[in-house]
């Protein structure tokens, strides 16, 4: 976290950190995603939520509602019936929000790319922060792909400043 | 007919050829299964009777078939052990191409006639399955008797193969597109709606929905790649030794 050791501080029981690293912190240490299952990627998702693979560890806790999650993980083939409810849903998710997109078909249609019904790639239709390859991709590749947005909101900074000349 | 034909089956072909008599213009047996096919005209009245006289109190599946550039193929299944007669053609999709009778393999329907029902019935008292089947006989605007009053469970076998086939269902309570998108246009299992279809999905900035647009890929033929030919298994072991 960059915790500063400033010997007066510490002694007086402070630690010193920049407002950064704090709400990063706490925004990668609660991804809480919203359940999009769609297709057969979505069984692959419950099971990187089950105990085996245990999501719960890196804080990460399925919500039934888009209002109470940080991000949405489209788990699956995305079709035009479907894409005005993932629109409205991704709508109803309080900032900041992320997306992660699962699967082939999430990514770009996969098997279904050249389909009357299938929207091609979930990109279409709301932004995606992170493509996880596969057919369907193993829970370890979609803890992977959490672990990568982890590390991307890690590097954002939520405070705009100017920079300082060295 | 089959030698694996059982005794059952043929007493029931039997049993209908004479109850139905001229209503079944075809009578087959093929894998131990029978099959007949009624005219579009009289399939009512039949049903009725095949449920109340013979049993069939309850309905499998009802579906739709396109016989459009039937027993044709986009490419070759010789190799590939699922041969079907297979038939080369450019012009698959052609919206004013019929069937001809001379171009079908199995010589199975009525020249000319594009769209069938066929609905699988199953009698639980007498152990029996029944498939029936049954040719629209207008191809520009295929229709035909809702089983519906005959057979509640066909509501919403109609309502598909209305949505995918077009085919009217005359006197069903609710024919309503089931499963494609709201305000979808056409009818996708029809062999010359385009599997890329008209229109593609994305979300406009502007608008802040989701519109729809004219679809921007080519329709793709895809050639399964078949890497097991008959000859294949044996040069592997050749080569092994």
């Amino acid at each position: 976290m960059g915790i500063e050791a400033n010997s007066n501080t510490q002694e007086a029981g402070f630690l010193t950190t920049s407002a950064d690293k704090l709400i990063n912190w706490a925004r990668t240490g609660s991804l809480w995603p919203m359940t999009f299952g769609l297709a057969c990627c979505a069984v692959e998702m419950m099971q990187a939520g089950a105990s085996r693979y245990d999501m719960d560890r890196f804080g990460v806790l399925f919500r039934p509602s888009p209002r109470q999650a940080d991000v949405i993980i489209v788990a699956g083939t995305l079709t035009n019936k479907m894409a005005p409810a993932l629109r409205k849903a991704y709508d109803q998710m309080a900032e900041p929000r992320w997306v992660i997109s699962m699967g082939s078909c999430a990514n770009g249609g996969g098997y279904y790319h050249y389909s009357y019904a299938v929207v091609r790639g979930c990109d279409r239709v709301i932004p995606v922060d992170i493509y996880i390859p596969g057919c369907p991709p193993t829970a370890e590749a979609l803890l992977y792909g959490i672990i990568q947005l982890q590390n991307k909101i890690k590097r954002s900074s939520t405070f705009a400043r100017k920079k300082v000349e060295a | 007919m089959g030698k694996n034909t059982s005794p059952m089956i043929e007493a029931l072909q039997a049993e209908l050829a004479t109850s139905l008599s001229s209503k079944v213009i075809k009578s087959d047996i093929a894998f131990n299964e029978l099959t007949i096919e009624v005219p579009a005209a009289d399939l009512l009245e039949v049903a009725l009777l095949l449920r109340d006289k013979h049993g069939f109190d309850q309905l499998i599946d009802l579906c739709g078939v396109d016989y459009l550039s039937y027993g044709e193929s986009e490419w070759d299944a010789d190799v590939s052990g699922f041969s079907r007669g297979v038939k080369n053609t450019d012009d698959i999709f052609n919206f004013d191409a019929k069937p001809e009778k001379e171009k079908n393999v199995n010589d199975d329907f009525e020249a000319g006639r594009r769209f069938a029902v066929v609905i699988h019935l199953l009698s639980v008292k007498n152990n029996k399955r029944l498939r029936v089947k049954t040719f629209c006989e207008d191809n520009d605007a295929p229709m035909m008797d809702s089983v519906h009053g005959v057979w509640n469970v066909a509501n919403w076998f109609e309502r598909e193969a209305f949505d995918l086939f077009g085919i009217i269902f005359v006197n069903h309570p609710d024919l309503r597109r089931i499963l494609t998108d709201y305000g979808f246009v056409g009818h996708p299992f029809r062999k010359d709606f385009p599997l890329v279809g008209q229109v593609e999905m994305r979300y406009d900035e502007e608008l802040k929905r989701v519109v729809y647009e004219p679809v921007s890929i080519e329709p793709r033929v895809l050639v399964p790649r078949v890497i097991r030919a008959s000859e294949g298994t044996r040069d592997v072991t050749e080569a092994d030794n």
